[in-house]
């Protein structure tokens, strides 16, 4: 998906080149407690009200605030009940049932049903952003008032995890047919646009409505979100008490002690090298498992970790979510340990004992973990040649080159984690090359049919061992996200939502 | 006058149309395509192939500059291609959040950096001259976004004078509205001020040892009288830098919008550049150059009042 790794490219990096520069803040436990309303300060603006082209990393509070999803995640990722109430797989899985709420209405009067659904849904799987989560959906159909099927022409085991991190809101249809959207919110959420007192881009007021139909979910009367891009001063209006949330840089975490706030944190991306050329076809060098190899065990992932992530994180050399995957197999982050002379030596091995020459891209923001690279790179003989461009052009260049620096948000749901970061083909995953390594082929096969459960998981589990052996990545560390609250706010992260939807920020 | 100020606007308007034909080539150059950016990477060729079409950009690039050309000149800026909002509408918006804070620092530079210039005029070598001094180099030595930092941290973080960051229209709040903008123009302001004072310090003081200083105070006139004189002789250097100053303040903006989170034209400039969206750095880069112009006629046309001679040029 794409949902979310432009913002955690941005927000890892920005979040390690703020405590780079080191320059926030005083002491002074001025830690604020005014809880009377939520004012979190959430890195980046909204990407758009309408969400078919809505990203799912920080949009979520804006979104949550005015629309209510057909399904919701629970905070370890597993969907639940949300507009729909429940709903049933058939034997095959390929026909999802779903059961829908009667009692809503969105706020220019439509009535949410199963026509008002199925409308959504094809909005959403029609959208550039949205679409993506229905890739394996060949339509929708209301079965009668308050039923909507969900047709599918492959299976998707990830599609109702999908659905819940933020690919469900319900709009109106008439707002959805109007293109209404583009110009604000009309959808049956919890709180209401308020946008008189709203400055786009700087501050959105939401009031709560009284008569939501999961009113306790919500308890703040009114709700302030900043998007504040530069990490200081987000932090800085935390001290000031302008904030009582807020998406944090680690290297505060010390100050955010002293202040007495709540600290929530967890795993949110991967860290490390991506190998786009696994088959070899650009850099023959890298279609040698023993050259991947290589240049894993070469790295020292601890020593970056503390360097450039403020130990916030997990060494790993895995992607499968360390705090909740049970694919995650712990006793596998040893495989790689740095060892520069085991690395070498793959590299000989390989018929490489002089390295090669590669090109890498380069951006700003990739430039903390630039020497690191450098230096490993330049011990193996392995030369890089770096081109540097801007962000943006970054996610369109980095896959022509054979590798390159790499921080990709991960996903909460295992299922997910394979569509993500294995078989589908993504920006930064350009060449899944699945074909090309029978046994991995064989593996994914399995898993795509085995029951959902236990099973499954055992098949994931073997498949993971065979990914990292390969080196299919060379994944450093996974980096968490932190948010500080003041006393009275817990916030919960999900992995896979860069910011937390609104029913993860509670009182208490 | 007449054809000094035709003279002016005519060049005025000549600058705008070659800083934004520059704008635009050069960030067409620079930007490429900008549908993957805007739609995220799984949009499809197709959906690229209409989002291309729905902005124009399959059309050829003078075609578009035509385009934007001739609706610019009608004020119709297009509409971004982040949102479709009218860029009009976007800049409108925070226009009066940049000048607010640009004019708010123009002016405590113009009157603080008046007195200081005085006070060191007249008493060259004293304590505030060599406090002048010693803030001159001072200020030109510490990054402008360290000086926020630390007004910032001194008045919105421990004595809570003034909010750390954001912006409250006069319309919801006079009061709130000058706080909003007090930290953000001051930590613009202290440089100008430094300058604009140096400046006049220096004219005044050359000023004050020219014969017609030393006639005037030979035929009895008040000090008063005799300072006004040499100050209207010395300020057109210092009015210079005034007006150098606002325009540089302007650009100044982008650090200290970032640092305050100000809505302005400096964080949607930042923004823009960002992601590409070519028709808001036009819109911007427009309304910029008519400051620039508006800001460099007004200062030709008080120059000129000043002294005569200008007027010729």
């Amino acid at each position: 998906m794409t949902r979310t790794r432009t913002a955690a490219l941005v927000a890892v990096a920005v979040a390690t080149a703020t405590a780079l520069a080191g320059c926030t803040g005083s002491g002074g436990g001025t830690g604020a407690t005014d809880t009377g309303e939520l004012k979190a300060g959430v890195f980046l603006d909204v990407t758009s009200w309408d969400p078919a082209g809505a990203d799912i990393g920080f949009d979520g509070p804006y979104l949550s605030a005015v629309y209510d999803p057909l399904v919701a995640l629970d905070k370890d990722g597993k969907p639940v009940p949300a507009l729909a109430t429940s709903w049933e797989w058939s034997a095959d899985r390929l026909t999802l049932t779903a059961n829908l709420r009667t009692d809503v209405t969105f706020d220019d009067g439509q009535k949410f049903d199963a026509a008002a659904a199925v409308a959504n849904l094809q909005h959403l799987k029609a959208g550039t952003r949205s679409g993506q989560a229905y890739l394996n959906v060949a339509g929708f159909e209301a079965k009668d008032a308050d039923t909507v099927e969900i047709k599918m022409s492959k299976r998707d085991d990830s599609l109702l995890y999908f659905m819940g991190l933020g690919r469900s809101w319900m709009a109106s249809p008439a707002a959805i047919q109007s293109g209404a959207l583009a110009n604000g919110p009309v959808g049956s959420g919890p709180y209401t646009y308020d946008k008189a007192t709203s400055t786009p881009q700087s501050q959105y007021v939401f009031t709560k409505k009284q008569n939501h139909w999961d009113n306790a979910t919500y308890p703040f009367p009114t709700v302030r979100l900043f998007p504040i891009t530069d990490q200081t001063a987000s932090f800085n209006a935390m001290l000031s008490g302008q904030l009582n949330v807020q998406f944090a840089n680690a290297a505060n975490l010390p100050k955010a002690k002293e202040n007495g706030w709540n600290i929530a944190q967890k795993p949110s991306s991967w860290v490390g090298v991506q190998f786009a050329d696994r088959t070899g076809s650009q850099a023959p060098a890298l279609g040698d498992q023993r050259v991947r190899q290589a240049i894993s065990y070469a790295f020292d992932s601890a020593g970056i970790l503390k360097a450039v992530g403020n130990d916030s994180g997990t060494v790993t050399n895995q992607l499968f979510p360390s705090d909740n995957s049970a694919v995650y197999d712990k006793s596998m982050n040893d495989k790689y340990k740095t060892d520069m002379a085991k690395a070498k030596q793959l590299l000989k091995d390989a018929g490489y004992p002089d390295g090669f020459s590669v090109k890498m891209p380069m951006s700003p923001i990739f430039q903390a973990w630039q020497p690191a690279a450098n230096q490993t790179f330049g011990e193996l003989g392995i030369k890089v040649e770096w081109q540097d461009m801007a962000m943006p052009d970054y996610q369109k260049n980095a896959p022509t080159f054979p590798m390159f620096l790499a921080v990709i948000a991960m996903s909460g749901n295992d299922m997910a984690t394979l569509t993500d970061q294995v078989t589908t083909a993504q920006w930064y995953n350009p060449n899944p090359s699945v074909d090309a390594f029978p046994d991995v082929k064989a593996l994914v096969e399995q898993v795509e049919r085995a029951e959902p459960g236990p099973a499954q998981t055992e098949l994931l589990k073997q498949l993971n061992t065979k990914l990292v052996d390969l080196a299919w990545w060379s994944v450093w560390y996974q980096a968490d996200n932190t948010y500080f609250s003041v006393k009275g706010i817990t916030v919960t992260p999900v992995t896979g939502m860069m910011f937390p939807t609104l029913r993860f920020i509670q009182r208490g | 006058m007449l054809s000094f100020i035709a003279k002016r606007l005519l060049s005025g308007v000549l600058l705008l149309v070659v800083v934004t034909s520059g704008t635009f080539f050069l960030a067409y150059l620079a930007v490429g395509d900008p549908t993957p950016g805007l739609l995220g990477n799984s949009a499809t060729p197709a959906q690229q192939a209409a989002l291309r079409a729905r902005i124009g950009y399959d059309q050829p690039v003078l075609v578009q500059f035509w385009n934007w050309l001739s609706n610019a000149a009608t004020g119709d800026f297009g509409t971004s291609w982040r949102n479709f909002q009218p860029v009009g509408d976007q800049i409108a918006l925070r226009v009066p959040v940049t000048l607010s804070v640009v004019v708010f620092a123009t002016v405590l530079s113009a009157v603080v950096g008046l007195a200081v210039g005085i006070a060191c005029g007249l008493r060259p070598g004293g304590l505030l001259d060599r406090g002048l001094k010693l803030a001159s180099v001072v200020l030109f030595a510490l990054p402008g976004f360290w000086v926020s930092l630390v007004l910032v941290i001194w008045f919105g973080i421990e004595l809570k004078w003034f909010p750390a960051i954001g912006y409250v229209s006069p319309e919801q709040s006079v009061g709130g509205w000058l706080r909003s903008i007090t930290l953000p123009s001051v930590s613009l302001a202290l440089g100008a001020i430094v300058m604009v004072a140096e400046q006049l310090r220096n004219g005044f003081l050359q000023v004050t040892n020219q014969d017609f200083v030393r006639t005037l105070r030979a035929r009895g006139l008040s000090g008063r009288r005799v300072t006004a004189h040499v100050l209207r002789n010395a300020s057109p250097a210092a009015l210079t830098v005034l007006a150098l100053m606002f325009v540089g303040l302007l650009g100044g903006a982008i650090v200290v919008e970032i640092v305050f989170n100000l809505p302005g034209i400096g964080s949607l400039t930042q923004s823009a550049s960002q992601i590409g969206d070519i028709p808001v750095l036009l819109g911007l880069t427009a309304v910029t150059v008519v400051f620039v112009v508006i800001v460099n006629f007004l200062l030709d046309l008080v120059l000129g009042w000043v002294n005569p001679k200008v007027r010729e040029r």
